[in-house]
């Protein structure tokens, strides 16, 4: 009588060892087929100038310039992963002047690489929002990853003279929209 | 490298299980119960497990998906699988892997019959790991930040920690009196490897902006990875045979640690028990071959501001932000607890069963030996977080003299239908048992969300 009983727990433990082996395919290969298609979105670059700094010992400075360094796309995550690239440029005068604002791309010898230029008309009284996107990709793509620099060079045209008492900005907002692969 | 070891974060991070072991718990026919209650009422002249073979248990599970659900080889593009993964599971999703195979154990009685005080000790390896779902950071890396403008992704969501250690242990457990019986373990860890990443904060939001800026960005980190015995491995110059080096780490050559186990039970009436007992409260002192990470620092990132006053000062905002927010290297010593176990039963016994003149060892009289019991079982485990409880109702058969069955039903956060079954077994001597649950999910074990086993063969000689 134990004897079959014992027999009959066997088997039934048995039965659980043999569910084990119950399973769907799997395959982990899967793992080699992601590819992540993040697209971040950040600040490239700003500034504020008022009237005021156009104007040194009361005589007007018609072309300033900047060269900080940009090399966020050069780093080497961005040369392996970025794809395309998407730069916003917007711009927004309040001098009674008019302007025009030369980007420069340089590479790392200083050399200009692309240039993007922004006719800026004068401030009349009411908001004039000079924007524009620039996009990089496939071959362009180099440009940006190449660049280590951007050079500003804003030019004022001739008009009313500006004083240092004189009221009013250019401002420039910039973003960028990074659109990456990762494999 | 970048992509396999995020897949494996990802994979890791979604599953999720505890170390319950609620067949075990309490089967005192099986002398391994020891390890879950140091008090309990296991009798025996003396035993001793087959080496390598007398206790092997794992744990495996997920809650947020399986791995059916990633790895179906069915046509579905797995980024599509990763993706359906990713929005269905939570931050509170976890993983906690646990295996254990016992080197040795033994045990046996000492003093005289009426004070009955048994040794038990031995030796076990451990692999642990308990990770949460780094929801967020994963979503950022997926997905990037355009679609969550506004959206505060939190760095705290990165939480995880991987173990592998040997217990060396000795026990004790003595009838105070004929209806109470209180245990105590003593245990040495000797950590093979540990990774700690369990008290991270931060956060990165970007939020349109109509200031200066086109964007609101701020980044605030403070993660901090620890890592004991693993550093060497990342030199090429180390040549040493890790196989060779686990050996020695096994035997007490790793970062050491100490840890007690209580437990107790009790009989209010003859067929009425009371067990309790707390599972490993120690830690462990990591000064060995220590090397940890920390990426800390708060940046607003506003991007490039050109100086057009003096055009000869460079500024560089990347590596401002790098500079604001460093990787670092430090090789800081740290300690870690051991995740405690704290479990409690009670248990009613019916059918007595005076037929058989060999004691069977249950009940705390072995002249009376009841055929059935049913009871209930509490389990709580700490975490990093929220601890991990669990409830479990069961029935235990007494088939026959060399036959035990006991059947579980155990609710947690992670299953309503878990049903487990247990068979311990012992044909002379010698003693085998099987542990299972979530026997409901065994129909396709890659569609389950958990599964767990023990299993072990012992050498029990008992008295006549």
């Amino acid at each position: 009588m134990k004897n079959t009983v014992f027999k009959k727990f066997s088997g039934l433990l048995l039965l659980v060892i043999v569910c084990f082996s119950c399973a769907s395919d799997l395959d982990f290969n899967q793992v080699n087929d992601v590819k992540l298609e993040p697209v971040f979105v950040s600040n490239l670059a700003s500034f504020e100038i008022p009237a005021k700094d156009f104007v040194t010992g009361g005589v007007e400075q018609n072309v300033i310039y900047a060269v900080p360094t940009v090399d966020i796309f050069n780093d080497s995550f961005f040369r392996n992963n970025l794809v395309k690239a998407g730069l916003d440029f917007e711009i927004n005068n309040t001098i009674n002047r008019a302007y025009t604002l030369e980007i420069t791309f340089l590479d790392v010898n200083d050399s200009p690489i692309h240039s993007i230029n922004f006719s800026i008309p004068a401030y009349t009284g009411t908001e004039n929002l000079v924007s524009t996107t620039e996009t990089f990709e496939n071959t362009q793509l180099n440009i940006l990853k190449r660049t280590t620099k951007m050079a500003f060079l804003l030019r004022m045209a001739s008009g009313p003279a500006l004083t240092e008492n004189s009221l009013g900005s250019i401002k420039l907002r910039s973003g960028v929209t990074a659109y990456f692969i990762i494999e | 490298m970048r992509k396999k070891a995020l897949i494996f974060t990802l994979f890791i991070a979604m599953s999720c299980f505890s170390q319950n072991k609620q067949i075990l718990y309490n089967f005192t026919s099986i002398p391994q119960s020891m390890m879950t209650n140091p008090g309990s009422d296991v009798k025996y002249k003396w035993y001793f497990g087959v080496p390598l073979l007398s206790g092997i248990s794992a744990n495996v599970g997920s809650s947020g998906f399986s791995a059916y659900d990633l790895f179906a080889d069915n046509g579905v593009d797995f980024n599509d699988k990763l993706r359906n993964v990713l929005f269905s599971t939570t931050k509170k999703d976890k993983v906690a892997v646990n295996e254990q195979i016992e080197l040795f154990s033994g045990g046996f009685r000492i003093g005289p019959d009426e004070k009955k005080a048994y040794i038990s000790f031995g030796m076990y390896q451990e692999f642990d790991m308990l990770s949460y779902m780094p929801k967020d950071i994963a979503v950022l890396a997926i997905d990037g930040n355009k679609d969550y403008l506004g959206k505060v992704f939190d760095l705290g969501d990165l939480n995880v920690k991987a173990e592998m250690l040997s217990v060396l242990h000795v026990g004790y457990h003595k009838n105070i009196k004929e209806n109470l019986i209180l245990g105590v373990r003593g245990k040495i860890y000797s950590s093979v490897f540990n990774a700690t990443s369990t008290k991270n904060s931060g956060y990165i939001y970007t939020i349109p902006s109509t200031g200066n800026s086109v964007y609101e960005q701020v980044i605030y980190s403070d993660l901090q990875l620890n890592t004991s015995g693993i550093a060497q491995y990342d030199d090429e110059n180390y040549t040493a045979d890790v196989a060779s080096d686990i050996r020695k780490k096994v035997v007490l050559g790793g970062n050491l640690g100490v840890g007690i186990d209580l437990g107790l039970t009790y009989y209010p009436q003859k067929n009425i028990q009371f067990t309790a007992s707390a599972v490993d409260i120690g830690f462990i002192n990591h000064t060995k071959e220590v090397e940890g990470l920390r990426y800390k620092g708060y940046y607003k990132f506003e991007g490039v501001k050109p100086n057009f006053l003096d055009p000869s000062q460079v500024s560089d905002a990347y590596q401002e932000f790098k500079d604001a927010i460093p990787l670092d290297t430090v090789y800081t010593k740290y300690t870690t607890w051991r995740p405690a176990k704290f479990n409690s039963s009670i248990q009613y016994s019916f059918g007595e069963d005076r037929s058989d003149e060999e004691c069977d060892c249950q009940g705390f009289d072995s002249e009376t030996v009841y055929k059935n019991a049913v009871g209930a079982q509490l389990f709580v485990m700490t975490t990093p977080r929220t601890p991990l409880v669990a409830f479990t109702t069961y029935y235990r058969r007494k088939i026959s003299n060399g036959l035990q069955l006991k059947a579980t039903y155990t609710l947690d956060s992670f299953s309503y239908t878990n049903i487990g079954l247990g068979l311990s077994s012992k044909l002379g001597p010698v003693n085998f048992y099987v542990l299972a649950d979530n026997l409901l999910e065994y129909k396709d074990i890659t569609k389950s969300n958990s599964f767990s086993f023990q299993l072990g063969l012992n050498v029990i000689f008992n008295d006549k």
